[in-house]
């Protein structure tokens, strides 16, 4: 009944014993094992530990090349000689310091603040590279005198050249050491310290591609440093190569034009989505932060209120302005607020019934009477306030949704959503109700609306493609495998002529003699597009001749187009910041850009 | 029945030890102590962290007090307690797979907050008396009680090595088989269980992850895998070997203070004492392990008590195969499986419980 019974069971104590026994045989052999190695083989051991330490250490991999669509090489790596230092054989560190100092001739408080900030967080025998770059008079230097110094070795890494420097910057990207951040987002990353990884473009959104896969040495050396021998290695892998789909002479052909000034390019081919130019100016020499030393080098670059480093062309959000008029015809078409047909008298302001506020067009005194395809062609404001006010916040916001306003592309993880603006948005980051007004200005994108470049481009991309909605991409190969197109939605409007029709308002705007991009008319290669003027401020007209003085103040110009109009083989928007005139600045980059792809492109 | 004197359960061997057996066993006492404040040094040897050391400490503190508290506590009185205590510890391991520590790749931990704490220790240590107290409610042992004990620990034994856990999950197999196979279970049965076992082998070879595998092959050919687990057999055979007879000195050995062995703090730590203490630290660590098992051993001797066999004799077991295997582990006689030294090795859960296996067993000492 109870756990406690009187009958003596002497089988339980044995087989206690019988399982006891396994442990008490491993137990014995354990101490034979030691035996064996502390008191027969200690002297063995006692040399292995001593004087013969083995050290893992783990070799780079190289970075894999990034061409362009005809297969131009962009970026490559190059060989350069730095100096690695191994703690654990550095007997006294201030002396060490003080002999390589006045060896390669640099200062020594650097060196020393280099040591002791390298040095944390790494084991006491982990070896680590103290000077990047070394030139050739130091690297004659060192190799005579090296075999006096304990702990040192030169060593050979890679180092990434963007080739085309400027003019790739803002595709490429550039990469740079592994931060805390980093390891945060992909804790993966902490067993690569001394590795380099992308820190923008495409070095950082393919990364994982490019990178390859670490290789591992180990080496017996003596108590001095001093390699005995190389005991076993294990290759890196060396990173896939990419192609791009940029086109290098294209792109070159249309960074030269831009002359430094402040804007954005994109070319994207609207049927596959793969982008062909990609510019944002003005921008920066990536191979010095490939190969920084320290911050103090690039300081400057960082600090520049031009902003070199921010990628306009993908993070750039503008006031779409008048590039978006087209959409919002198409929205009140939708809805049934208008028809193509319908007049509206355009005498050059708009005022709401019961308010008093002026609604001022561009130009003064109006374009008279105006249908859709006329207040298109000669970009009439009033026509379109007169629409976004019949058609409602509500209406027009999810319509503009659908063509990718407001939304990431999908191109790159660095990429701004622009803003598509709605009640509820309204509400929750300005804390205000949505006004009528906010509506009205909207019909001319103006107002709380932006878009990125790479946005437009695509929307734009829309109406070449009489609706699909294409994922764009930058990488054509990855490897030997192509990428593939993908579509991500295929917008149907009620009445499917709308698509031509729209077109034909758009090749007005280039070809139509009131047209507001008449400049640019070539017969040969016909363009259909959108002339945009964005105010950087809204101002009243009085102010605003003194304000054109500042040139910060002056408006963005837009254009964005595409063509040849049969079949169209690019999409182009360019934005130039200031630069007051779609038609006068910014068209001549898109007639280029479509002209010079059409003739290259067979 | 509670109160039935003990005079009736006396027989003549336990009468020769009477002497001593009714008072407490200084013994086992003085030499748990040993060990663990040897262990603290070596913590700190190890890790070179005060703050390691003084939370080692203070969990040694801990388990002390718990021990002592379980020594002097009457366990005939515990045994419904203990019988039930199972339910919590298998609901605390079904748990840990559901909400483990964030900071661990592994789910073995659950965080309280201000520390963390491994439900498969708690188990390896209430399973074999909850099975006990469950095989021994009848006067003789029934067969369906013994499959029903051996099917619960099937179940234990997988919550432990999906975690994953290898190491654990064979301690928690034996704490609920010993029990089972102690109180009589039928030898062709046990004969026919191991057959079956080592024809699973192949089976078990592919449920393994890949970097147990790796473990495995690299104890036969170290040198295959020198990077990884093979690196750290290498260093810590060396670390044993250099020690020689006398050892490096206490915070002298140079392949723990320059960070070749790896987790030297924790399931390592015998290769920093053998390096630092040498031949001799060893053959004196034996000899205390050696007294400390031996009068743990006595109590399920001489026991004419069946639970107080089973569960003393399976705790002393245990402990005898922690120390066992992670000695061999370390020399490179067994693969790398996550298994603390007792009373040694950096680690809460593990002390606190181990701690308490003793309390156990000194109160059924008393009950002998």
């Amino acid at each position: 009944m109870s756990i406690f019974d009187n009958k003596k069971d002497s089988n339980e104590t044995y087989r206690i014993v019988i399982f006891l026994s396994p442990f008490l045989i491993l137990l014995f052999l354990a101490f034979l094992q030691i035996l064996n190695l502390s008191y027969f083989n200690a002297d063995t051991f006692k040399t292995q530990s001593e004087s013969n330490r083995l050290y893992q250490s783990k070799i780079i991999p190289q970075r894999g090349f990034i061409f362009d669509s005809k297969n131009t090489l962009l970026v490559e790596n190059n060989i350069q000689q730095d100096l690695e230092i191994n703690p654990s054989f550095i007997e006294n560190p201030r002396i060490f310091l003080k002999q390589i100092a006045d060896l390669l001739e640099l200062n020594l408080n650097k060196i020393e603040s280099d040591f002791y900030i390298r040095a944390t967080g790494k084991s006491p025998n982990e070896p680590y590279i103290l000077i990047k770059n070394l030139n050739e008079k130091q690297i004659a230097k060192l190799s005579v005198n090296l075999k006096k110094i304990k702990g040192a070795e030169i060593i050979s890494s890679f180092s990434r050249n963007v080739i085309h420097k400027e003019v790739m910057a803002p595709v490429i990207g550039y990469v740079g050491n592994i931060s805390r951040e980093d390891i945060f987002n992909n804790p993966e990353l902490s067993q690569f310290k001394s590795l380099k990884i992308g820190k923008t473009g495409v070095e950082k959104d393919f990364d994982s591609i490019l990178r390859g896969n670490m290789g591992y040495r180990i080496q017996e050396r003596d108590s001095n440093g001093k390699l005995i021998r190389n005991i076993s290695l294990e290759p890196p892998v060396k990173g896939k190569d990419l192609q791009l789909s940029i086109d290098l002479d294209l792109q070159k052909e249309l960074f030269s034009d831009f002359k430094g000034r402040k804007g954005a390019l994109v070319a994207i081919e609207p049927k596959t989505g793969l982008i062909r130019a990609l510019i944002s100016s003005p921008t920066y020499n990536p191979n010095l932060l490939n190969t920084i030393n320290d911050y103090d080098e690039v300081k400057s670059l960082f600090a520049d209120k031009d902003s070199p480093l921010f990628n306009r062309a993908l993070s750039g959000q503008y006031p779409p302005a008048s590039t978006l008029k087209p959409f919002v015809g198409m929205a009140a078409l939708e809805a049934e607020t208008i028809s193509w047909e319908k007049q509206i008298i355009d005498s050059g302001v708009y005022y709401v019934e019961g308010d008093e506020r002026p609604y001022k067009g561009w130009k003064e005194g109006g374009h008279g009477n105006v249908d859709m395809k006329k207040a298109i062609v000669e970009s009439s404001d009033v026509y379109f306030y007169s629409l976004a006010y019949d058609l409602t916040i509500s209406n027009l916001s999810p319509f503009l949704e659908k063509f990718g306003y407001g939304k990431q592309s999908g191109l790159s993880k660095n990429e701004a959503k622009g803003i598509l603006p709605s009640r509820k948005w309204k509400l929750g980051y300005i804390g205000e109700a949505w006004f009528k007004g906010d509506t009205i200005n909207m019909g001319i994108g103006q107002g709380y609306i932006t878009a990125t470049p790479i946005q437009i481009a695509l929307a734009y991309a829309a109406l070449a493609n009489k609706g699909e909605i294409v994922k764009p991409r930058i990488i054509e190969k990855v490897g030997s495998d192509s990428t593939e197109k993908v579509s991500k939605l295929n917008i149907s409007l009620s009445d499917n002529k709308n698509w031509k029709r729209i077109e034909e308002a758009l090749l007005g705007v280039v070809e139509a003699s009131n047209g507001t991009a008449n400049n640019i008319y070539d017969r040969n290669i016909r363009i259909a597009g959108k002339t945009g003027t964005a105010q950087v401020k809204s101002i009243g007209e009085t102010e605003y001749k003194f304000l054109r003085e500042d040139e910060s103040l002056r408006d963005h110009a837009l254009f964005v187009g595409y063509g040849p109009v049969e079949n169209p083989k690019l999409v182009v928007v360019a934005i130039i910041e200031n630069g007051e005139s779609g038609s006068a600045v910014a068209a001549p980059f898109v007639r280029k850009a479509i002209n010079f792809y059409s003739k290259n492109e067979k | 029945m509670k109160n039935r004197p003990l005079s009736f359960s006396v027989n003549l061997k336990i009468d020769k030890s009477q002497n001593n057996s009714s008072q407490f066993d200084y013994w086992i006492l003085f030499s748990v102590i040993f060990l663990c404040s040897f262990g603290l040094a070596m913590i700190y040897s190890s890790s070179n962290s005060l703050e390691m050391t003084i939370r080692q400490g203070a969990y040694f503190f801990l388990g002390l007090v718990g021990m002592l508290l379980l020594a002097f506590s009457n366990f005939r009185k515990m045994e419904v307690f203990y019988l039930h205590s199972f339910w919590p510890a298998l609901f605390l391991l079904i748990i840990v797979l559901f909400f483990p520590s964030e900071n661990s790749k592994t789910s073995r931990w659950i965080d309280l907050g201000l520390f963390t704490f491994q439900p498969s220790e708690l188990m390896r240590f209430i399973l074999p008396i909850s099975a006990a107290s469950f095989l021994t409610k009848n006067l003789k042992t029934k067969m369906k009680d013994m499959w029903l004990v051996i099917f619960v620990t099937l179940v234990c034994f997988y919550l432990v090595a999906v975690q994953p856990d290898l190491g654990t999950s064979i301690i928690v197999l034996l704490a609920g088989l010993l029990p089972v196979i102690i109180s009589g279970f039928p030898w062709i049965y046990i004969f026919f269980g191991g057959f079956l076992a080592t024809l699973s082998l192949p089976l078990i070879w592919m449920s393994l992850y890949d970097y147990q595998k790796q473990r495995i092959l690299t104890l036969f050919n170290p040198e295959a895998d020198i990077y990884g687990a093979g690196w750290n057999i290498v260093q810590s055979k060396i670390a044993v070997g250099s020690g020689g007879l006398y050892g490096k000195g206490f915070l002298n050995g140079s392949q723990s203070q320059l960070n070749f062995i790896p987790e030297s703090h924790s399931d390592f730590i015998f290769s920093v004492i053998a390096e630092e203490f040498g031949l001799l630290g060893i053959s004196i660590l034996f000899f205390i392990y050696g007294i400390l098992i031996y009068r743990l051993l006595i109590v399920s001797f001489y026991s004419s008590n069946k639970f107080a066999k089973m569960v003393s004799g399976t705790l002393s077991i245990i402990l005898l195969a922690y120390i066992s295997i992670n000695i061999s582990m370390v020399i490179g006689l067994l693969p790398v499986v996550g298994m603390p030294l007792p009373f040694l090795s950096q680690g809460g859960t593990a002390l606190v419980v181990n701690l308490l296996t003793i309390g156990i067993i000194l109160s059924l000492r008393k009950e002998v």
